[in-house]
């Protein structure tokens, strides 16, 4: 019997999310099927890489980081070069040095970090907040009104401050949302839900459902973009149906198979450098092949990788 | 090791030693000091303010406590650590927990009639309200040296003449008192007694001409509140009524925490007299003094509680409830005597039990489901009793399935700022305007009674038309502004149903995003239970044709306004049925109806018990059902804003 190919089809699809202006301007979402099934349906415009860069410099940064991005000294000529990196579509800037247990900056430094970013740079911008609610609110609410007009995607509007983050980019100042949850999926539904009640448009909106390093309860984060996927696309959930977008770097470099020194590590664990790489790729292809529109990379080796990976498979 | 003084509002004096850094509510609770904690102090209830009087002590202000009232000395007790002697003021615990619970004890005409239409469902299903309890009046000769019996077989020969049963016990407390009774009587007595088949058991003897009732006692013992009813045996008419909080309360709003609190030295017997000596006793004393009906003429006790109730009731070590594979003593008993719990009724009386069916569904639902009649039915039926512990029973005259989940007292008005009972004063009905946002309430009481709080009624339409009306979002925090909508410092929202001005009160009447959080979780695990039960049945909704709602959140509760908050399912309004504190009305029918305690006996082997904490989709679902009305909206299509 000749093998006859039945592909499965949807009707549903993922919303399609533009950040960005101009030709740079890049599409999120789009597919209305699972992750590189091309062989069954339209994958959009394909998953996309962010390149991180945080507001803290390169003094903490791995080796190949620092060497990547050598003789920058200011962080407009940091984006300038991380806009640059083979592979990348879009730059993401942390503003960690928000975070009122670390840095401490203030609100109008990190925005004027943030016009600098965008300034120097002609690709799609992603800008994070520090993980402190209330500073968010407050940080993201400004950077999205100084930015106003590059189509930014603002990061880290969480239940507890959605309304001030989405008011101030997804109503006001016409930005993207990004709407971040914990590992769940009813948790990420109900934060699209009063977001889109707030007023945000659905096709505003791109989802951080969660993230994870892989082997530190990475299952829950897969499992997450599983289901989010399967409801959207199967039960065409309109409420499930936005892009994900996930932060990988900040995840896998914090751990410690990335950050132990070889002479402190087990034996056989190898350079420090490479286990960083090994971790921050395992981890994105897990989340591509599981749901994840795109990752959030950092280390030029990884965004080589997994660049040539998605080209690969699409 | 400082001196702490504890002193109530009445004025009585505790006196306790603590070691540096112990709390003062855990100083309080091993000196059998009643400081109201629902949360088991872990600072998030708010409920345990006491005031320091003179002394100082480690503690933080927290969201609980305004700046005034910190000034004032108020603080969390179990956020103030012991750093040196101390004098605190501890609030009186009646009006502290005691007067802000709510339950269905049959003082409203209303409660009186859903009460009535029960017992009447009951009989027509033909049982009979009839038992084994009697008077008897024997007239002996008096002795004579002829006749030279002792009192006590002349007494059993009289009995044996009037009943034709041969064996006749005499307890020592009737053998104690005989001689004088039959002789101040001229051998002319009246017995209280229970005839089986076998035998004849003597609770007491009276002269003849005393007019003797034989009083019958029956309590519903919930984990938030208690009731009992007191009634004639032989008439079951109604003598007297009352309810109150159960005074376990103060050692943690739920059995875990009540079983954890038991294990700790002389636990066991600090919660057994909590319920006994400072609930129940009290409640029979008011009701005997009301209905001047005196107590030890009160024979035979019912009692319907939850499996951990129970054993906290009898003494019994709680502890293996809470414990995998979650064994308890006993499911059922009938070997138990007022005198072994010290209950202050007559020492003899029987104490009949409602049976467990399992460690989380207990008497109260065995007792509930057969007045709930849906075993009675070839419908499917879901019976649903809102308490602390929510307790639900699916089924038809064919099967019954049971499962129980974990609601919190907010139903009860536990764990709700404005929470009350549903006494005078209590809002138990409310809309609020969309535009102006100004609500219109229902007050409980005489015209012209000030509103005091929101009983569990009031609360389920607040939430209701806040929602509806686009004032609060899915989540349950406030999302339009007005007058009337406030955020405190820490940024935390509330709604004013009430100005104090307004008020019997002495600050307004507010509901804030914790009480909403609170009763969002509370009918999030009632729905979660509904959907898990009918998902392992593999059962659509539809297929429920009845819901019979038991429990002490008020007669006047809204349907619609509970299906728009997400709490039942989304079927039609007219198949709700209210049928009040069915564990009440259970325990009324065991105590008065042999049939009906051996129905529910019977109801209660037949059960299939489903631990929900066993299937692994119960936690998503309830995650799902935390959100108005529910994550998945096409599950409420009725459910529309304003």
């Amino acid at each position: 019997m000749p093998f006859n190919r039945k592909a499965h089809k949807f009707n549903a699809s993922i919303n399609e999310v533009e950040i960005g202006t101009g030709d740079k301007a890049i599409k999120l979402g789009g597919e209305n099927t699972f992750p590189f099934y091309s062989f069954d349906g339209s994958l959009g415009s394909g998953p996309k890489i962010g390149v991180e860069i945080t507001d803290l410099g390169l003094d903490a940064e791995p080796e190949g980081v620092k060497a990547y991005y050598a003789g920058c000294n200011t962080i407009g000529e940091i984006a300038k070069k991380a806009a640059e990196m083979p592979g990348g579509d879009f730059v993401v800037l942390r503003l960690a040095g928000g975070d009122p247990n670390g840095a401490n900056k203030s609100v109008d430094d990190l925005v004027a970090v943030a016009k600098e970013v965008a300034d120097a740079i002609d690709t799609p911008l992603v800008v994070e907040g520090c993980k402190n609610v209330e500073k968010d609110a407050d940080l993201l609410a400004k950077v999205a009104g100084a930015l106003q007009g590059k189509n930014i995607l603002v990061m880290s509007a969480k239940e507890e401050n959605y309304k001030a983050i989405g008011a101030a980019a997804g109503l006001a100042y016409g930005q993207k949302v990004g709407a971040e949850s914990a590992v769940d999926i009813n948790l990420a539904k109900q934060l699209n839900v009063v977001m889109t009640q707030l007023g945000v448009p659905a096709s505003s909106i791109v989802m951080n459902t969660g993230s994870a390093a892989v082997g530190y309860g990475f299952d829950y984060t897969i499992s997450t973009f599983d289901r989010v996927r399967a409801a959207a696309l199967g039960q065409d959930d309109k409420m499930l149906q936005m892009p994900i977008i996930t932060p990988v770097a900040s995840e896998t470099w914090a751990v410690k198979e990335s950050t132990a020194a070889e002479e402190d590590a087990d034996e056989g664990w190898g350079p420090v450098e490479a286990r960083g790489i090994s971790m921050e790729v395992q981890t994105a292809t897990a989340c591509l092949v599981s749901g994840s529109d795109a990752v959030i990379l950092k280390h030029p080796e990884s965004v080589k990788t997994i660049s040539r990976l998605i080209r690969e498979l699409v | 090791m400082y001196k702490i003084t504890f002193v109530t509002e009445e004025g009585s004096r505790t006196e306790a030693f603590a070691n540096d850094g112990e709390t003062i509510l855990s100083v309080a609770q091993k000196s059998n000091v009643a400081i109201d904690a629902p949360c088991s102090g872990n600072a998030s209830c708010g409920k345990c303010r006491v005031k320091i009087v003179s002394g100082e002590v480690d503690s933080r202000q927290t969201r609980h406590i305004t700046d005034e009232d910190f000034a004032a000395g108020w603080r969390l007790a179990c956020a103030s650590k012991v750093i040196g002697d101390v004098t605190v003021e501890v609030p009186d615990i009646a009006s502290a927990y005691k007067s802000r619970m709510r339950v269905a004890d049959l003082s409203s005409p209303a409660e009186l009639k859903i009460f009535r239409d029960a017992t009447d469902q009951v009989k027509k299903a033909g049982i009979e309200y009839r038992n084994n309890m009697d008077v008897i009046e024997i007239q002996m000769d008096a002795p004579t040296l002829d006749d030279t019996r002792p009192d006590n077989e002349r007494v059993a020969d009289a009995i044996e003449e009037k009943t034709g049963i041969e064996k006749v016990r005499l307890p020592y407390s009737v053998m104690r008192k005989m001689a004088h009774v039959l002789r101040a009587s001229d051998f002319h007595v009246k017995c209280v007694v229970r005839t089986t088949a076998k035998n004849v058991f003597v609770y007491d003897m009276l002269p003849a001409s005393v007019d003797v009732v034989i009083g019958g006692l029956a309590v519903d013992i919930g984990t938030t509140t208690v009731s009992a009813v007191l009634l004639n045996m032989k008439t079951g008419e109604i003598l007297g009524k009352a309810s109150s909080g159960n005074g376990q309360i103060r050692y943690g709003a739920d059995v875990i925490n009540r079983i954890i609190e038991s294990q700790k030295p002389g636990g066991g017997r600090r919660l057994q007299d909590a319920v006994v000596k400072e609930t129940i006793n009290p409640l029979i004393q008011e009701i005997c003094r009301a209905a001047q009906f005196p107590k030890n003429h009160i024979y035979r006790m019912a009692v319907a509680g939850n499996t951990t109730m129970n054993h906290l009731l009898f003494g019994v070590d709680a502890d293996p409830i809470r414990k995998e594979p979650y064994i308890p003593t006993f499911f059922k008993t009938n070997s138990l005597f007022a005198s072994d719990i010290g209950i202050d009724i007559h020492p003899d009386a029987h104490i009949i039990l409602a049976p467990n069916i399992g460690s989380y569904v207990g008497g109260d639902i065995t007792a509930g489901a057969f007045i709930s009649m849906i075993w009675n039915r070839p419908e499917m039926s879901l019976f649903i009793d809102l308490g602390t512990n929510g307790e639900l029973v699916l089924g038809n005259s064919d099967f019954l399935v049971s499962c129980a989940c974990s609601a919190g007292p907010a139903f009860e008005g536990g764990d709700i700022s404005c929470g009350m009972r549903a006494t005078d004063g209590a809002i138990d009905a409310i809309t609020i305007d969309k535009e102006t946002m100004e609500p219109t309430l229902s007050i409980i009481g005489e015209e012209g009674q000030k509103p005091v709080g929101l009983c569990g009624s009031g609360l389920i339409d607040t939430i209701a038309e806040l929602y509806v009306n686009g004032i609060i979002n899915p989540k349950g925090k406030f999302v339009r502004e007005g007058e009337r909508i406030r955020h405190d410092k820490y940024g935390m929202g509330s709604y004013v149903i009430a100005y104090e001005k307004d008020a019997d009160s002495v600050k307004d009447i507010e509901i804030t995003e914790v009480d909403i959080d609170n009763f969002i979780r509370a009918k999030g695990a009632i729905f979660s239970a509904i959907r898990t039960m009918l998902r392992q049945l593999e059962l659509p909704v539809e297929v429920i044709d009845d819901v019979y709602v038991a429990g002490g959140i008020g007669s006047g509760i809204n349907m619609k306004n509970a299906v728009t908050i997400g709490m039942f399912p989304d079927i039609p309004l007219e198949k709700f049925h209210y049928i009040g504190n069915s564990s009440l009305t259970g325990a009324y029918s065991m105590l008065l109806s042999g049939d009906a305690e051996r129905k529910v006996y019977e109801l209660a082997r037949s059960m299939t018990y489903m631990e929900l904490s066993t299937v692994n989709t119960y936690m998503d679902e309830f995650v799902a059902c935390c959100f108005l009305p529910h994550t998945d909206s096409t599950l409420f299509p009725s459910v529309k804003l304003r």
